[in-house]
């Protein structure tokens, strides 16, 4: 029961209320918002989930180029602040004539800066079975901690077409050649059983005798997906078996071990480098019970790198007006990023196809981290290693938790290339 | 590999010159015959040839060894492993046919007794061929040779396992099932292709076709199980196979034991109780059963289920051995549910509630007590009543007779110590401060370290504040904060901050003595006083920089007296009337709380929440302030 006393004891909270949504209010609808991505930023995984939010309600972003550690400037709107506040992530509120003087000296010719206008939330996919397995996945850890929307797609789906309702397809840690991670030491581990279970019941649904076959049709579909115009992103082994798994199209490269029956003895003289994306001239590897596809993964770093300490790569900086999509890709607030170790950790360089554009490597190793190339109306990039922030992710560790990396500039290169897609087409200049 | 690389020349030699049988499931033991007498007589030329045909497979060259080996086999076209090699890297390099010629060949030349493997070694090179039909036409075959004999069907089963025909290797099996008469053949084999292609009902009907035959296979199925319960759907079929297969065997024990585990792994404890407490009784177990069932089920927080086998285990079995622990379990379950559900004892106007499970709880250790007087537990069970009579029941004249005479009767023991620090905090409750500081600083004589000694520690420091004694109380923190390890720790801090920060206006600091009365007030339940001290205070002292804590002390006091309003008016204020109080985040979290769990309020709780956010980014609180906006906002994330 109320008393007269407890209403006008209850008047100071309603009022500091009202005090607050007044002021609240009437910043977010005057201003606009800056999104610094520097270092002064709380939180830059969130930032990139914010941005997704915002073009979600068809309001448009600037993504101010090698601005303060790739910047997002938007125009201010009720419960765009608070959307931030709760959040967590830092913005500072700029006037009119604030923002004027931001974006004439992002557009200054004397500074290596540009606006790029991001105007649609591309739709995402991940390609990932349902099934839980025992190693995280750094792009569905990043797209759940930055609160961005996706779908899981996997052999049916692409098999039945659906990827022409997405934009973007991300790849991890998967094995396109049809070998199951080579995870041969663990074939009796449940996982594993229903990994292959399922596996072949698909490759029997879609009418293949083989799982490598099925996943070379998988390959082969992303491949076109990506030819009229979709985006690839693929991280770990996802990158060098979906290479693999296209130059191998004429031939078998799978022990028996995994399929029943040997590799083709000519095999090495079948492959067709001019199916693969990023890398040629390799060499598939076929011993079953080696972790490793083929020679286009470095491996581990040097003994005495080894350590996360002492174990890091360097992006590489772009002309910003002239190369918008690898300075997109590439927006950081650091130069140099600490390595991580996957099942592919870094690509060699004398395997990567001159028309990629390599976009971070390991300085004085000879390795490529990070790499971008056209193919049809589309993009692909690669990304080396599994896990950004867990140096070296083993089968069945914990996932991750991203609260404790809220600044990871290893997953700041993975939610690049989300918004990447949202960018609008612009004229390259002449 | 060193001691390999010597012996395997000679081991092949005897190879060699050993006239072996052509059946391969004869290999083994030949060898080892060949091993203990060596032939007469050896061709080294061959041997010689073998090994470097050996080295060029091994080493992939496969068509140098296949020349080789071609020549060793018509040189010696009875020696098996010259066969066996050449078929080997025929098949490396896919040569199928060849393979199959030499299979033909090697039947031919040897006749075999039993050409069922042969046969079937042929139809799976078909297979590989990408001759299906064929390979399947002549597996048939391999069946048709010897269709009584069960091995035919292993020998044609695991050929087409090696090519992961898993379907119809399941197919072979059931129709030598059929052709033997033996329903019990192959079962194990069949569970595990039936699991291997989630087809887990009939994985199920054949391990407990495995179990009907020897029990004692139990163990063997619950790890084959526990291989493909993951799988989608695996555990609702697996369950429903077994529910039939005891409604048609209820006496087979390990029928039941393998539900009661698939209940289990199913989270389905009361369905899970019901066959464990079935066992029990058919296999007159006395309740050991059921004991270890209810063990389990209150580690999987299962308390309802838990507490109903404690509970059926006394009243079933009350004087075997396990009857001590199942009395036991049972009051700690009633005590576990009682937090659980965050039973009350006590309404906003004081009046006593029902409180069944901490009733029980309490009747449960007291009947303990009771029956089992001199069991190793009893100190420890006496302790737990005299904390439940103090912290739940707030009659503290029980809990006082309780905790002493554990004090008395067990001096010295770890139930003992923890009973003592109750009485202190007994007396502080009651007002006598020196009685309580006598007891506390006897807990630390005798302890010394330990985490209940610094908390001991920190009710000293108290004791010193409550008495207005700051400088002792200082004295006692700086030491405790010291320590960081420790829980009390923080609120040490929290205290050597307010001391340091509230001293004067008087050289009796009468506002920090008045706030320091009124904090013990609180701790004796008398929240309606402390509101009007603190009204006192701060009509005395408005200016003084204890204000601030003042006023949270008395939003504080009219949350425990259970005027949820008024709190939350005392907490708004705080904010507006010192917005540069290390409390003002609190005080506005301690709004949104009680409008979110007292007021029912969660839109009013959410905007509270949401407005600590923009005013106050860098509190400590945001994290969870962030997570109760998320979980009201039902994101999930």
């Amino acid at each position: 029961m109320r008393t007269a006393k407890t209403r006008r004891l209850a008047l100071p909270l309603a009022a500091l209320l009202a005090l607050f949504a007044f002021f609240g209010t009437k910043n977010a609808s005057a201003q606009d918002i800056l999104i610094p991505m520097d270092a002064r930023q709380s939180n830059h995984l969130k930032a990139y989930g914010v941005a997704y939010w915002v073009l979600q309600k068809a309001i448009p972003i600037d993504w101010l180029l090698n601005y303060r550690g790739g910047s997002f400037l938007i125009e201010g709107f009720a419960d765009l602040e608070k959307e931030l506040a709760i959040r967590g992530v830092y913005f500072e509120r700029l006037s009119g004539a604030q923002t004027a003087q931001v974006i004439a000296s992002v557009e200054s010719e004397s500074t290596n800066t540009a606006v790029v206008r991001l105007e649609k939330p591309p739709r995402i996919a991940v390609y990932a079975p349902k099934q839980t397995l025992p190693w995280d996945d750094a792009v569905l850890l990043a797209l759940t901690y930055a609160e961005v929307p996706y779908d899981m797609v996997y052999d049916d789906d692409v098999l039945g077409g659906e990827l022409s309702n997405y934009d973007w397809l991300h790849l991890h840690h998967e094995d396109f050649t049809g070998q199951y991670g080579k995870f041969y030491q663990y074939r009796n581990m449940p996982w594993y059983i229903e990994q292959q279970r399922q596996a072949e019941a698909a490759a029997r649904r879609h009418g293949y005798r083989k799982v490598s076959q099925l996943k070379l049709a998988v390959a082969q579909t992303i491949r076109n997906y990506v030819f009229e115009g979709g985006f690839l992103f693929a991280m770990c082994s996802g990158t060098d078996t979906f290479d693999i798994a296209l130059a191998a199209l004429n031939t078998d490269i799978v022990p028996s071990e995994y399929d029943g029956d040997p590799v083709d003895p000519g095999a090495l003289q079948k492959l067709d480098f001019s199916q693969s994306f990023a890398f040629t001239d390799f060499r598939p590897s076929f011993n079953a019970t080696e972790y490793e596809h083929a020679d286009i993964d470095a491996q581990l770093p040097p003994q005495q790198l080894q350590n996360p300490a002492l174990d890091y790569f360097t992006l590489f900086e772009f002309s910003a007006k002239w190369d918008p999509v690898p300075t997109m890709l590439t927006q950081n607030h650091v130069a140099t990023v600490k390595g991580f170790i996957g099942q592919t950790t870094a690509f060699r360089k004398r395997f990567v196809k001159p028309s990629a554009v390599i976009m971070a490597e390991a300085p004085g190793r000879d390795e490529v981290k990070y790499l971008h190339g056209s193919f049809g109306q589309g993009t692909f990039t690669y990304y080396a290693g599994h896990d950004p922030e867990d140096y070296q992710h083993y089968v069945g560790d914990p996932p991750t938790d991203l609260n404790l990396h809220k600044n990871s500039p290893g997953y700041r290169l993975i939610l690049n290339n989300i918004l990447f897609p949202a960018a609008k087409k612009k004229k390259q200049k002449t | 590999m060193c001691r390999m690389s010597r012996v395997l020349p000679f081991f092949l030699l005897i190879l060699v010159c050993w006239d072996v049988a052509p059946v391969h499931a004869q290999r083994v033991q030949i060898r080892s015959r060949a091993q203990r007498t060596p032939p007469a007589g050896v061709d080294s030329t061959l041997v010689a040839r073998f090994q470097l045909a050996d080295t060029y497979l091994r080493g992939a060259q496969y068509d140098r060894a296949i020349v080789l080996l071609e020549d060793l086999y018509a040189a010696s076209p009875k020696t098996f492993v010259f066969y066996e090699k050449l078929k080997e890297a025929y098949e490396n390099v896919k040569r199928y046919d060849d393979a199959v010629a030499l299979v033909d060949d090697w039947m031919q030349r040897n006749q075999a007794s039993d050409p069922t493997t042969l046969i079937a070694e042929k139809a799976r090179l078909y297979y590989l061929k990408g001759e299906e039909q064929t390979a399947f036409t002549i597996w048939d075959e391999a069946v048709a040779q010897a269709a009584d004999n069960q091995n035919t069907y292993r020998i044609v089963y695991s050929k087409m396992t090696q090519v992961r025909l898993l379907d119809r290797a399941i197919m072979v099996l059931e129709q030598g099932r059929e052709a033997v008469g033996e329903a019990s053949l192959f079962q194990a084999e069949l569970a595990y292709l039936y699991s291997l292609t989630g087809q887990h009902e009939q994985a199920m009907e054949e391990y407990l076709g495995l179990l009907s035959t020897n029990e004692r296979q139990l163990n063997y199925v619950r790890n084959r199980l526990n291989r493909s319960l993951e799988q989608e759907g695996a555990l609702e079929a697996s369950i429903a196979v077994a529910e039939r297969g005891v409604r048609k065997a209820p006496l087979n024990r390990s029928y039941r034991e393998l539900l009661g585990w698939l209940y289990m792994e199913a989270e389905q404890y009361s369905k899970a109780l019901n066959e464990y407490r079935a066992i029990d009784r058919l296999e007159k177990e006395q309740g050991r059963v059921l004991f270890d069932f209810a063990q389990r089920a209150a580690d999987a927080s299962a308390y309802d289920i838990a507490l109903e086998a404690f509970d059926e285990v006394l009243t079933r079995y009350p004087d075997t051995p396990v009857a001590a622990d199942a009395q036991l379990g049972l009051a700690e379950m009633h005590q576990r549910w009682a937090e659980k559900t965050r039973e009350h004892l006590f309404d906003e106007n004081g009046n006593r509630l029902s409180a069944p499970h901490y009733e029980a709880a309490l009747d449960t250790y007291r009947a303990f007590l009771q029956r089992f007087p001199n069991h190793p537990y009893y100190p420890e069970v006496l302790r737990r009543i005299g904390r439940l009579q103090q912290d739940i029941f707030f009659n503290l004249g029980e809990a006082d007779a309780t905790l002493t005479e554990v004090t008395q009767r067990y001096p010295n023991s770890q139930a003992a110590h923890q009973a003592q620090y109750d009485l202190g905090r007994i007396a502080l409750v009651r007002g006598q401060l020196e009685q309580a500081r006598i007891i506390f600083a006897r807990l630390v004589d005798a302890l010394r370290i330990g985490e209940l000694a610094e908390q001991a520690r920190y009710e000293q420091a108290l004791i010193h504040f409550y008495r207005g004694e700051f400088e002792g109380a200082k004295t006692l923190v700086s030491v405790l904060d010291e320590n960081t390890s420790t829980d009390v720790a923080n609120d040490a801090i929290a205290l050597k901050v307010l001391l340091l920060n509230n001293p004067g206006p008087d050289s009796l600091s009468t506002p920090l003595r008045t706030y320091a009365q009124a904090s013990l007030m609180l701790r004796q339940r008398r929240a309606n006083e402390v509101v009007d001290l603190m009204d006192d205070l701060l009509r005395r002292y408005g200016s003084h920089p204890l204000a601030d804590e003042a006023r949270f002390l008395r939003a504080q006091a009219l949350r425990d007296a259970r005027r949820p309003e008024e709190a939350l008016a005392a907490f708004g204020e705080l904010p507006l009337m010192h917005p540069d109080s290390p409390l003002a985040d609190r005080s506005l979290f301690q709004s949104a709380e009680i409008q979110e769990q007292d007021l029912n309020d969660p839109e009013a709780a959410l905007e509270t929440y949401t407005q600590i956010l923009t005013l106050y980014p860098g509190s400590l609180l945001v994290p969870e302030i962030r997570l109760r906006i998320r979980a009201l906002r039902g994101d999930g994330a």
